[in-house]
């Protein structure tokens, strides 16, 4: 755990704003004991910065309230959901306040008449989900992390997962915001009505803005009509090109699944190596697809996704229809993350997302900028949207960190010169901040650090995070 | 052991995802109930960055050790090691609260002496009035807080059955390992597991000498006591020549079979694939040809942490339960009921928040009766339902195969 080191005045402008704070929100949503803080000075990337203070605000008064001074002491402030972030957002590189936001967690409405759902940011994404879906309504966006990131954090990362092909991004489903700013000021963004051209979008510029804008205290979200029915299809291929192929193959026949995963070889190895999964050696690519509709849809879908896959050399499908022989499938896509701790301690996993066309060559860079260092590369993820991760794992021999950050630095070249993004729905944080300027270009830039300096001047909102100073 | 947990807290990747089954954060979203946030206490001692202090202690003991949290763990991290390593720095470096220290350290290892201190305990017990339901109101010095317990027994369950009932040619010989609770509370359970399995044609042995698990030790950090108590279980249970031990208590099973691996070492192995759950026994060995007439019951089943969890059993109480009465399943069986040792004392609303959810679940299924296989998850939920004057029964699943057993007029065993 690092300690930042504050100068006297600071220290000085810290105590005063923790006296204030105190007096103001209430002690009871204070916590400044270390054995508090330090609970409080992670998330999922393990970085640690002890932060000086954590408030967790009951309503949107305590969040403008806890603003106001912050701003008028100028601490610095982060917001927090679950702290399951894979870019650095909620750690508190420069110390001061963390923002815990996990108790504003009430679904305050769910509309079905307007198809939209008004929440609290720090409710559980998987229990917004769970909730509408009693209404047989649908929240499609569906991180890996859905059981237990906050929307709050969703939105602000702009949240992908596996059903981004068919039904978009986190981004795609945010109809309104309440959003308080760092002076304290309370805005409102968008409004519960589908569509609206009034104006500048705001909404679209609050979401994944990684907390360095404003706190969400409130945010509607717009649903779809539950799909009646889910299937997967499994496809196994003996050469890496040809699971690309079926991919391509399958959208070209006008179908877009629900999900589309794609696992490489490696993964294949150490999900096998960990399960003991029956997949055979031959084995060198997985599809893993699933399809939603009504009954007539699909059985209609099914043969056409087979024979795309057969058609591109596929040796086998599979149809799994019943909820546990979906299980049993999609089993396999959830032990990625410890079967690869298995083969190596440690991992840089980069959500790439490149243009669908150049999958295949963005996969075959990867592998000559591997070539045979002693380091493992293991590629899966959203194919159907070009959203690969590429997973560097290294151990802790001398020299491994070092490889591996070398390099994840050529891919991130690579991925740019192919005309792609660095981060398809992570974020940039303060892990990829050296990377901003690979994609975006120098004016781009420069118009993005003016809007962050127009809404928080004094430059507290979750400093150190997506720009380099 | 020592250098154990500060290689095991390196393995835990901050994902985050042990947040969703823990039991107390879900009640109080903060982040240093979860095991990440103590991983990262532990993390931060190990770096000497902290030391211990009264607030550390608070969040170390805010752990219900129900290892939920490992279960889902993809970094596969061993977060037994981690609290277990905790609890036992807290008593290094802080000390036992001094009534505990008493109780494990002097009167736990001799039985006579804590037969004779709960003995005046029920005494005084039936002076305090307030008798609700079979449970009451009193303040035995184990299980310290507000709440209502049910009365001591007259009779402990060891000193009850001393003498092993003979049968001639029985299938199998077992050992029961009593545990406190169904020893100086729960005697009617012993009694029906004895009586059960020796319908079963099984005899069972109930060995004298045999001492507290260890559990409530080692919770406090004590691991000295503990492993005093665990060389003693062990040389009484090692010199009777036994097929099985079987225990009804989750928590005590968890602690002869599991813990005792790394209290005895593993020469304990042994001894330890001979223990079961009396579900899980009962299933295994007499699964097919035991009869019973169900009861005329509905009969919901919860789920202890330390046999879900810990060891992945929840079909055989379920089955034996299919067997022996009208059974329904309740929503949420595998939600923890809040009871265990110090956490329910030092965090009794917590507490209060978990067993509301239970009570909660168990009236939603409509059952007559919770059947569950633990005596602490059978205080705690008879605590529950005691203070809200509601109908249901609390009970253990292996008194519900007790009565169906004699409904049916099953008795297989051979004394003759
Ligand atoms: C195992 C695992 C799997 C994952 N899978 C996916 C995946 O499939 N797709 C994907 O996109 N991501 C995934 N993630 C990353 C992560 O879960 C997401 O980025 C998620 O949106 C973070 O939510 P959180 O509540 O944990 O936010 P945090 O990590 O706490 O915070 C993230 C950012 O949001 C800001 N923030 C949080 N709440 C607010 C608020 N109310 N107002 C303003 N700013 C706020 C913080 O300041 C920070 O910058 C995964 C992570 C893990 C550990
Ligand atoms: S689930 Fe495991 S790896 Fe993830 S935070 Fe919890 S203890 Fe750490
Ligand atoms: S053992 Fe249970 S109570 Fe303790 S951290 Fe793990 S899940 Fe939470």
């Amino acid at each position: 755990m690092k300690f930042f080191q504050k100068t006297k005045k600071e220290v000085n402008k810290h105590q005063k704003a923790l006296s204030e704070l105190i007096r103001v929100v209430g002690e009871e949503r204070i916590l400044s004991a270390i054995e508090d803080r330090i609970c409080y000075s992670y998330d999922a990337t393990r970085q640690k910065v002890l932060p000086d203070i954590v408030v967790r605000p009951a309503d949107t008064n305590d969040v403008s309230n806890t603003l106001k001074i912050a701003s008028k002491y100028k601490v610095p402030i982060y917001a927090r959901g679950a702290g399951s972030g894979l870019t650095g957002g909620a750690v508190p590189l420069m110390g001061g306040i963390v923002f815990d936001l996990k108790n504003m967690n009430r679904i305050i409405e769910i509309s079905p008449d307007d198809f939209t759902a008004t929440v609290e940011p720090g409710v559980v994404t998987k229990e917004l989900q769970d909730e509408v879906a009693k209404f047989d309504l649908f929240y499609p966006p569906d991180p890996s992390s859905a059981a237990f990131s906050t929307i709050g954090g969703n939105v602000a990362e702009c949240a992908g997962g596996i059903t981004g092909l068919k039904y978009g991004v986190t981004r795609d489903y945010i109809l309104s915001l309440e959003i308080v700013l760092p002076d304290g000021s309370v805005i409102n963004t968008g409004g519960k009505a589908l569509r609206s051209t009034t104006g500048y979008d705001l909404t679209r510029l609050f979401t994944g803005s990684e907390g360095t804008l404003g706190v969400f205290t409130k945010i509607t979200v717009k649903l779809i009509p539950k799909p009646e029915k889910i299937l997967t299809v499994a496809a196994y291929f003996s050469e890496r090109d040809d699971a690309v192929d079926a991919a391509d193959l399958i959208i070209d026949n006008n179908i877009l699944p629900r999900t589309l995963e794609f696992l490489d070889q490696m993964t294949i190895n150490a999900v096998r190596g960990y399960t003991g999964a029956d997949i055979g050696e031959d084995v060198k690519a997985l599809l893993l697809i699933d399809i939603d509709g009504t009954e007539g849809s699909i059985s209609h879908e099914v043969p056409i996704i087979e024979n795309a896959c057969r058609e591109s050399n596929a040796f086998r499908t599979k149809v799994a229809e019943t909820a546990e022989e979906r299980d049993a499938i999609w089993a396999t896509r959830r032990s990625i993350s410890p079967a690869l701790y298995n083969i190596a301690p440690h991992k840089i996993n980069e959500d790439i997302c490149v243009p669908r066309s150049k999958i295949k060559e963005m996969l075959q860079r990867v592998d000559r900028i591997k070539t045979d260092q002693p380091i493992y590369i293991a590629n899966f993820g959203h194919i159907g949207d070009g959203n690969i991760h590429v997973n560097t794992m290294y151990s802790d021999d001398p020299g491994q960190e070092e490889l591996a950050e070398s390099i994840v630095n050529k891919v991130m070249k690579e991925v740019v010169k192919l005309g792609g993004s660095i981060s398809g729905e992570h974020g940039i944080g303060n892990k990829k901040s050296q990377f901003m300027e690979l994609e975006i270009p120098s004016h781009e830039y420069e118009i993005m650090k003016k809007f962050k300096s127009y809404f928080d001047p004094k430059g507290i909102m979750n400093p150190g995070k997506m720009f380099i100073r | 052991m020592t250098t154990d947990w500060k290689e095991e807290v390196s393995k835990c990747s901050k994902c985050g995802k042990c947040q969703t089954v823990c039991p107390v954060f879900l009640e109080t979203g903060d982040e240093s109930s979860v095991s990440r946030g103590k991983i990262s206490l532990a993390e931060a001692l190990r770096d000497k960055q902290i030391v211990y202090t009264e607030r550390l202690r608070e969040h170390v003991y805010s752990c219900k050790k129900c290892m939920r949290c490992r279960k889902v763990c993809p970094s596969d991290v061993d977060y037994e090691v981690i609290i277990s390593a905790l609890l036992r720095g807290v008593a290094d470096e802080m000390g036992i609260p001094l009534m505990p220290k008493i109780i494990f350290r002097y009167m736990l290892p001799r039985r006579i002496l804590f037969d004779l201190m709960l003995k005046v305990g029920s005494k005084i017990q039936r002076f305090i009035p307030g008798k609700r339901r079979g449970q009451m109101r009193h303040l035995p010095l184990l299980f310290m807080g507000k709440r209502w317990i049910p009365t001591l027994a007259k009779k402990t369950a060891l000193k009850k059955f001393s003498t092993t009932r003979k049968l001639k040619n029985p299938k199998m010989r077992v050992g029961l390992f009593t545990g406190c609770l169904i020893n100086y509370i729960y005697v009617d359970i012993a009694e029906a597991v004895v009586d059960v399995l020796n319908r079963m044609n099984i005899e069972v042995v109930i060995p004298q000498g045999q001492l507290c698990c260890g559990t409530p030790s080692s919770t406090m950090g004590d691991h000295k006591s503990s492993k005093k108590l665990a060389e003693v279980n062990r040389e009484v249970f090692e010199s009777h020549n036994l097929d099985a031990i079987v225990s009804a208590c989750a928590t005590c099973t968890k602690s002869i079979k599991m813990d005792y691996l790394r209290t005895l070492g593993p020469s304990w192995q042994q001894m330890s694939d001979k223990i079961y759950d009396i579900s899980e026994f009962i299933e295994k060995y007499c699964g097919n040809d035991y009869k019973a007439k169900p009861i005329d019951e509905k009969v919901t089943y919860h789920d202890p942490c330390h046999l879900m969890w810990v060891r992945g059993i929840t079909e055989e109480p379920r089955d034996v339960l299919k067997k022996s009465s009208d059974f329904v399943d309740m929503d949420m069986a595998g939600s923890c009921c809040g009871g265990g040792g110090i956490f329910t004392i030092i965090h009794y609303d917590l507490t209060l928040k978990m067993l509301e959810r239970k009570v909660n679940s168990i009236e939603r299924s409509g059952a007559d009766t919770v059947a569950t296989n633990c005596p602490g998850c059978i205080m705690q939920i008879a605590d529950g339902f005691a203070g809200k004057d509601s109908k249901v029964k609390t009970t253990h699943s292996i008194q519900i195969l007790q009565k169906a057993m004699v409904n049916g007029g099953v008795d297989n065993s051979d004394t003759s």
